[in-house]
């Protein structure tokens, strides 16, 4: 293994693949991807291409299409205060839940990254929750734990704190909302189970003889050979929780006073209740610009701290 | 592994797919073309008059309406040999995202469920075919159909009764020394019947709920003060400034004496959720009802719950009319025989007994009275609820296109008012600011 | 390993015991819940007086024709295309845009990634169109087809963070061997992201199990309904059934238990003990 020590001290290898690549390497690599091209072509583009078409236009989808040129944008930045809300609550929702589940995930990761007894039954009784997901029945559930008279009320009427409407009250429900959500973690911890499992061993051991405590390992190696996976947990976080619809669609439908009306849940009563697809359709097409103006942003910030082993060292 | 074995999986698996692939897309092709297959057979043995019909139809409903509708649906091809079903049934959410799916691909069912409260969407759109020429003499009273027209036109054939009102927890009431509302009480009786049951019930139980983020709550007050509704011939917004605010403040003092329930229980609140719902929760003495919803609410407090109309005022109040309809779609290549079913639906008898209350208060009177020998409380308590409101009734105001998005706005500001977080003097404000766009909306078309 | 050291002490096991505790709560609430009748659903009790029993064998017989026995088959049926297509085709496409230099990748990659930038919501009733026209509405071709062309953008980034991980002396000295860039995939990196592809398996599975709004609207004959489609007709407008839907529902959720619980300890066998021949 050469990378053992490669490691440790992170010293930036030369890219040297970056040579002429042959028409049979060009050949590999479109056959490769050839399965998602294909698809993409196939199934995916059209729907994408139609809905940019339709955000130019009014549509109810009872009937045909008519082009109104900018007029959504126009309306949706002119004169619509929901949409304002609704990318507030949405940027609150993201910037608060996306780091709370990164970190509630990496860290039962790292407990459950053992081989101890039963270590089966824990993993599956911390997962269960993600497993419950957008059930109709979890609705129930929630409102059971955060009602005034809810399990949490009455947990902290033990301490003498009066009750709130956890859910109910504009003041508490997205942030009771972010908890929900960091509390099914799962399936980021998951992947990071995944890649803690990816790195060798041996980079321990060797850390060990050299005299490593256990903080300097877990910052010299766990983090960076864990920071791709990281990387990926950040990026489809971001991009996830900008399109979180499913807790405020059954829990709270977006109340009270729109204190959870995320910006899908918005356009997806735009599209499917109120029957403007067309408008539905520029917000989505706001949102993707949105979204991927941060992607972009995190993709040139991974420079700095991401760490590809295959790459022989941080990229540059 | 070897090479070897790996690329025989490989084979394998690929192999599989193919299969697989090919497989679904035959069953796939197969049922896209429905009820083709049996007219090509038929044709050629038959050579006679009737062809054969498969009809699609689709509604919404809990499972006891699905199964009794089933029921009806066997019946119909027992008795019409020629015609068979393709049924669909969903639950209410899912109907409508599905519905509107089925129209923007062109492929509505032929016979559908509809609401009053989607009708004007899709019968403004030309989805829907006119069903003015089907009689229904000595099947439906034919003052009750011209209320149902829309352009002068009948999008829906009604299947049952439907009217607001109030239902109340009788024996919580009884108990602590309350007076009943009664028939055809005013919005003062309402009003003092608040203050009455805040005096004398037990802290956080509550004679009315805060219904003032409900835009059609207030409606329901402005109409019965003999004004036009919000959105006058579903064109022209009208919302009285006086009376709004009287109405305003007045659940604004209430929430101040913890008359109404405060907020944040107010909107933990979930109709016919056995948990949340404000009256079977047991904290809210009253809750608004329709002829659909309160057999649920009966079923859940057994016993315990009596109806009443909604509160009047000079002009009336409430209203009562046919809701739940179904329509034939203007797409359907079997519009003929799509209307016969119909007529079949609300007229034969044998259909009647299958169907049962699934849909409500059957709108044939005699089917009803077929039915009522063997009627329970919970099917009962629909058709006190509808004798309570007709008196009084004022029209049924259908929500113009659109305008779910007004309802949101209301909801919203008022709720903002509710939690403190805004003047009504600002929530009127933007309330009238939504009202007049939407007006502008619906005067463009 | 680096948490070997404390690994086997009683402290891991407490914390590990009380986490699971909080995460189990509502399990309990809710099989405690799904026993229970319509009436004392209201109740803060956890567990109902007498339960009710006839939650699960009602809810079962859903309706007079069907029961849930048909409604799981189709589902593991269709779940089984599903994740068949998605562990096939995720690894091959990832290894193309994680390995191998051609012309157009950045390109390609971004669009991939873009893909999932845009809200469902309004992509879908053109697809639904698209579905219609071919003829393929009310079959599982719709739910199942797209995780045959790479599984999704998710799992494609997911294996290519996995694959950029690899150390690429491995590929080198595969090279060396005499091994094609097909001989590498398959013999260097296939086994080495199994714990990734069985994580891939896993949420393709769970995740087209709960996705809901895709299959309501391409599945309509009843005897083709899914779990979830089967779950809904406990409620309607007005009323909900929930004590059998809370039976169902957690009846609901076992088969993906079950396979998390089947598929965890697979995690295990990542780099770090398989071995590398290289």
């Amino acid at each position: 293994m050469a990378s053992k020590s490669s490691v440790v001290t992170l010293p930036a290898k030369a890219r040297a693949r970056r040579s002429v690549i042959s028409g049979r390497q060009h050949l590999a690599g479109y056959l490769f991807i050839a399965p998602w091209l294909i698809g993409f072509f196939l199934l995916t583009l059209w729907p994408i291409l139609r809905s940019f078409y339709l955000s130019f236009t009014e549509y109810s989808l009872l009937d045909d299409p008519t082009w109104i040129g900018l007029g959504n944008y126009e309306d949706i930045f002119l004169n619509d205060r929901i949409f304002v809300q609704s990318l507030k609550v949405t940027f609150t929702f993201v910037l608060l839940s996306v780091p709370l589940k990164l970190f509630f995930s990496l860290f039962v990761a790292i407990l459950l990254n053992k081989s101890i007894r039963g270590i089966s039954f824990y993993r599956t009784a911390i997962y269960f929750p993600s497993l419950i997901g957008g059930s109709i029945a979890v609705s129930v559930l929630w409102r059971n734990i955060f009602d005034l008279n809810g399990y949490i009320n009455h947990v902290l009427s033990w301490f003498g704190i009066p009750a709130v409407g956890w859910l109910s009250n504009p003041d508490t429900s997205l942030l009771t909302l972010v908890l929900l959500n960091a509390w099914q973690f799962g399936s980021t911890m998951v992947i990071f189970l995944a890649g803690l499992k990816q790195i060798p061993s041996d980079l321990y051991e060797s850390a060990s003889v050299d005299g490593a405590t256990r903080w300097r390992r877990f910052f010299h190696i766990t983090l960076p050979m864990l920071s791709p996976v990281m990387f990926f947990n950040l990026v489809l976080g971001v991009i996830g929780s900008f399109q979180m619809f499913t807790s405020a669609f059954i829990i709270t439908n977006g109340g009270p006073a729109n204190s959870t009306y995320m910006y899908a849940l918005f356009l997806f009563e735009k599209a499917f209740k109120n029957y403007q697809m067309g408008y539905a359709s520029a917000l989505a097409w706001i949102l993707l610009v949105i979204v991927a103006a941060l992607t972009l942003l995190n993709f040139a910030l991974s420079k700095y701290w991401v760490y590809y082993e295959a790459e022989g060292g941080r990229s540059k | 592994m070897t090479k070897a074995s790996k690329k025989s999986k490989w084979r394998l698996g690929l192999t599989l797919l193919t299969v697989a692939l090919a497989l679904a897309g035959c069953s796939g092709g197969n049922n896209g073309e429905g009820g083709g297959a049996p007219n090509a057979n038929d044709e050629g043995s038959g050579g006679s008059a009737v062809k054969p019909v498969n009809l699609k139809i689709m509604w919404w409903g809990p499972d006891a309406r699905h199964q009794a509708t089933l029921k009806a649906l066997d019946l119909y091809s027992k008795q019409t040999t020629n015609v068979t079903f393709t049924p669909e049934y969903l639950a209410w959410d899912a109907f409508w995202t599905k519905l509107a799916t089925l129209a923007a691909s062109k492929s509505m069912t032929d016979v559908l469920q509809m609401d009053g409260a989607y009708i004007q969407d899709y019968a403004k759109r030309g989805l829907l075919e006119d069903l003015s020429d089907i009689d229904l003499s000595g099947i439906v009273d034919s003052k009750l159909i011209e209320k149902l027209k829309i352009d002068g036109k009948l999008y829906g054939i009604p299947l049952s009764h439907n009217g607001t009102g109030l239902a109340y927890n009788k024996a919580d009431l009884e108990a602590a020394g309350i007076t009943l509302p009664a028939k055809d009480w005013t919005w003062d009786d309402y009003f003092a019947f608040a203050k009455e049951a805040r005096a004398k019930l037990p802290e956080g139980k509550y004679g009315i709920a805060d219904n003032s983020a409900g835009w059609d709550w207030f409606q329901f007050y402005q109409t019965s003060q003999g004004k036009d509704p919000i959105m006058v011939d579903g064109v022209k917004f009208n919302l009285d400034k006086d009376l709004w605010f009287q109405f305003q403040q007045t659940y604004e003092q209430f929430r101040k004496d913890k008359i109404v329930p405060p907020a944040q229980v107010q909107s933990a609140f979930k109709e016919n959720d056995p948990k949340a719902d404000p009256m079977a929760s047991g904290t809210v003495m009253t809750r608004t009802a329709t002829v659909g919803s309160v057999s649920v609410l009966e079923g859940m407090l057994p016993g315990k719950v009596g109806v009443v109309n909604n509160p009047t005022g000079p002009s009336g109040g409430g209203w009562a009319q046919a809701t739940i309809f179904l329509s034939v779609s203007s797409s359907s290549k079997n519009k003929e025989e799509a209307k016969q079913f119909v007529r079949w639906f609300i007229s034969d008898k044998e259909a009647g007994q299958a169907l049962g209350m699934t849909r409500g208060i059957p709108i044939n009177e005699e089917i009803y009275k077929e039915l009522e020998p063997t009627m329970t409380k919970m099917d009962t308590i629909g058709k006190d609820l509808l004798n309570t409101a007709l008196d009084k009734a004022l029209p049924f105001y259908p929500a113009p296109p659109g305008w779910e998005d007004f309802v949101k706005t209301y909801q919203t500001e008022m709720e903002s008012v509710m939690f403190g977080k805004q003047s009504l003097e600002k929530a009127y404000e933007n309330i009238v600011e939504k009202g007049q766009e939407t007006e502008e909306k619906l005067s463009k078309k | 390993m680096m948490n070997r050291a404390y690994a086997k002490g009683p402290m891991s096991h407490l914390t590990l015991t009380a986490v699971s505790l909080i995460m189990l709560y509502p399990v309990i609430w809710w099989i405690g819940a799904s026993l229970k009748k319509n009436t004392e659903m209201g109740l803060p009790s956890l567990w109902p007086d007498t339960p009710m029993w006839d939650n699960y064998i009602k809810g079962w017989q859903v309706t007079a024709e069907y029961s849930f026995t048909t409604f799981f088959v189709n589902t593991l049926v269709m779940e089984f295309w599903s994740v068949l297509g998605g562990v096939l085709t995720s690894a091959i496409v990832a290894y193309g845009f994680g390995r191998l230099q051609f012309a157009l990748r950045g390109f390609w990659f971004s669009i991939l990634l873009l893909t999932m930038m845009l809200p469902g919501q309004v992509t879908i009733v053109p697809q639904y169109i698209f579905y219609n026209n071919l003829g393929f509405v009310d079959s599982y071709i719709p739910l199942v087809l797209p995780h045959f062309f790479g599984g999704g953008a998710f799992f494609v980034f997911l294996l290519v963070q996995f694959i950029r991980g690899i150390p690429r002396e491995l590929d080198e000295a595969a090279k060396i061997d005499g091994a094609s860039v097909y001989g590498i995939f398959l013999r260097v990196i296939f086994p080495l992201i199994r714990p990734a592809l069985v994580t891939v398996a896993i949420f393709t599975f769970i995740w087209s199990w709960d996705d809901f709004f895709g299959q309501v609207l391409y599945l309509s004959s009843i005897e083709k309904y899914t779990v979830g489609l089967g779950l809904r007709m406990f409620i309607d407008q007005f009323e909900i059934q929930w004590g059998q839907l809370l039976a169902m529902s957690l009846l609901s959720v076992l088969p993906s238990v079950i396979v998390f619980f089947l598929a965890q300890k697979h995690f295990v066998e990542g780099i770090a003990t398989t071995g590398i021949k290289g």
